[in-house]
């Protein structure tokens, strides 16, 4: 999806604006309708259409992202992506997603409180902060995310979902990290550990290492 | 990354990794604290209990006691730069807590300081 790194100040088409949000196309569209998402059109004579500015997508996903996650338009798709998979392996799979994503909006967000409910209560990281060692409690994540602000050009990718019964191990390779601790388009490589904790996968563990530039 | 720097940080890693398997094997947690940064942390379901926490594991490996005939094995070693994950498969676990003949699946992630490659979390899953 190399439109989601373009610098151009519009998105195309419904497919460029999902990828932009990171969900699929039949979620933005309902969320034009239910939600507001701002989507433009083009007249032409068979079929208009759509365009979005992206920093009219990003105003409304920094307001959007501020309600309680419980209360997220997500949880329909949610529970629409569990009833689906008849794998089991497919349920965990997308059961481990959800919880990252979760990380990824509070990241995308600027708001530390928004990922929290992704992690277990006795959560720790790790990783080099600008040439320092640091390991510690998760707390520090939400507050360094929530003093760095929105970094809403992050692009998260999934570089390896391992699952091993009840724990497992998520690479997340993201880039175009911004805000006024992260610098501008910086890159992260992280691996989270997470563990089902009654039924809920949390990450236990977030290990990170930031690229030089 | 070159080749030869890559091979000198996996032969860390794996030798981190071997102080851990020596601990296991002999029941004795003074041989793989070494392996462990101060701040590690442990996660994982023994039985329906949850364990947290390295006292819970150097405890539950010096009441263990050998355990000889484990066969550990190196299933994937992914390194980042200043960090790396570590899957190891461990098979034949036995002792007084372990019971016998018992199957543990490990994901260790690793973080490489100014005092060599240190394991800072063991996740792992015992197979009924």
């Amino acid at each position: 999806m190399p439109e989601r790194n373009t610098p151009q100040k519009t998105l195309e088409s419904w497919k460029q604006i999902a990828a932009y949000l990171d969900r699929s196309e039949r979620t933005v569209r309902r969320w034009e309708s239910s939600e507001g998402l701002p989507i433009h059109r083009r007249e032409h004579e068979k079929q208009d259409t759509v365009f979005a500015f992206r920093h009219e997508i990003e105003a409304w996903n920094r307001q959007r992202t501020k309600c309680p996650p419980e209360l997220s338009p997500d949880e329909a798709e949610i529970s629409h992506t569990v009833k689906t998979p008849a794998n089991a392996y497919l349920v965990e799979h997308d059961a481990i997603t959800r919880t990252m994503h979760r990380y990824i909006a509070g990241a995308r967000a600027g708001d530390g409180d928004l990922m929290r409910p992704a992690f277990h209560p006795s959560a720790t990281i790790s990783g080099y902060c600008q040439g320092a060692e640091y390991s510690g409690s998760v707390e520090h994540v939400f507050q360094w995310v929530t003093a760095n602000g929105p970094a809403p050009n992050i692009s998260p990718r999934f570089a390896r979902i391992e699952i091993i019964e009840t724990i497992a191990v998520v690479h997340l390779e993201v880039r175009g990290w911004s805000g006024k601790l992260a610098g501008a388009n910086a890159r992260a490589s992280d691996v989270f550990t997470l563990l089902k904790c009654d039924g809920e996968w949390k990450i236990t563990h977030k290990l990170f290492h930031w690229h030089e530039q | 990354m070159t080749t030869s720097q890559y091979l000198t940080e996996y032969d860390d890693i794996v030798k981190t990794m071997q102080m851990y398997i020596n601990g296991s094997k002999n029941g004795k947690s003074e041989l793989m604290r070494p392996a462990f940064h101060p701040e590690a942390s442990f996660f994982g379901y023994a039985g329906e209990q949850l364990a947290v926490g390295t006292k819970f594991l150097f405890d539950w490996i010096d009441k263990n006691g050998p355990a000889p005939k484990i066969e550990p094995r190196v299933v994937s070693v992914d390194i980042l730069d200043s960090i790396a994950v570590v899957r190891l498969e461990v098979a034949g676990w036995s002792g007084k807590l372990a019971g016998s003949d018992v199957r543990m699946s490990d994901l260790f992630t690793l973080l490489k300081t100014a005092n060599g490659w240190k394991i800072i979390q063991k996740a792992f899953h015992w197979h009924a």
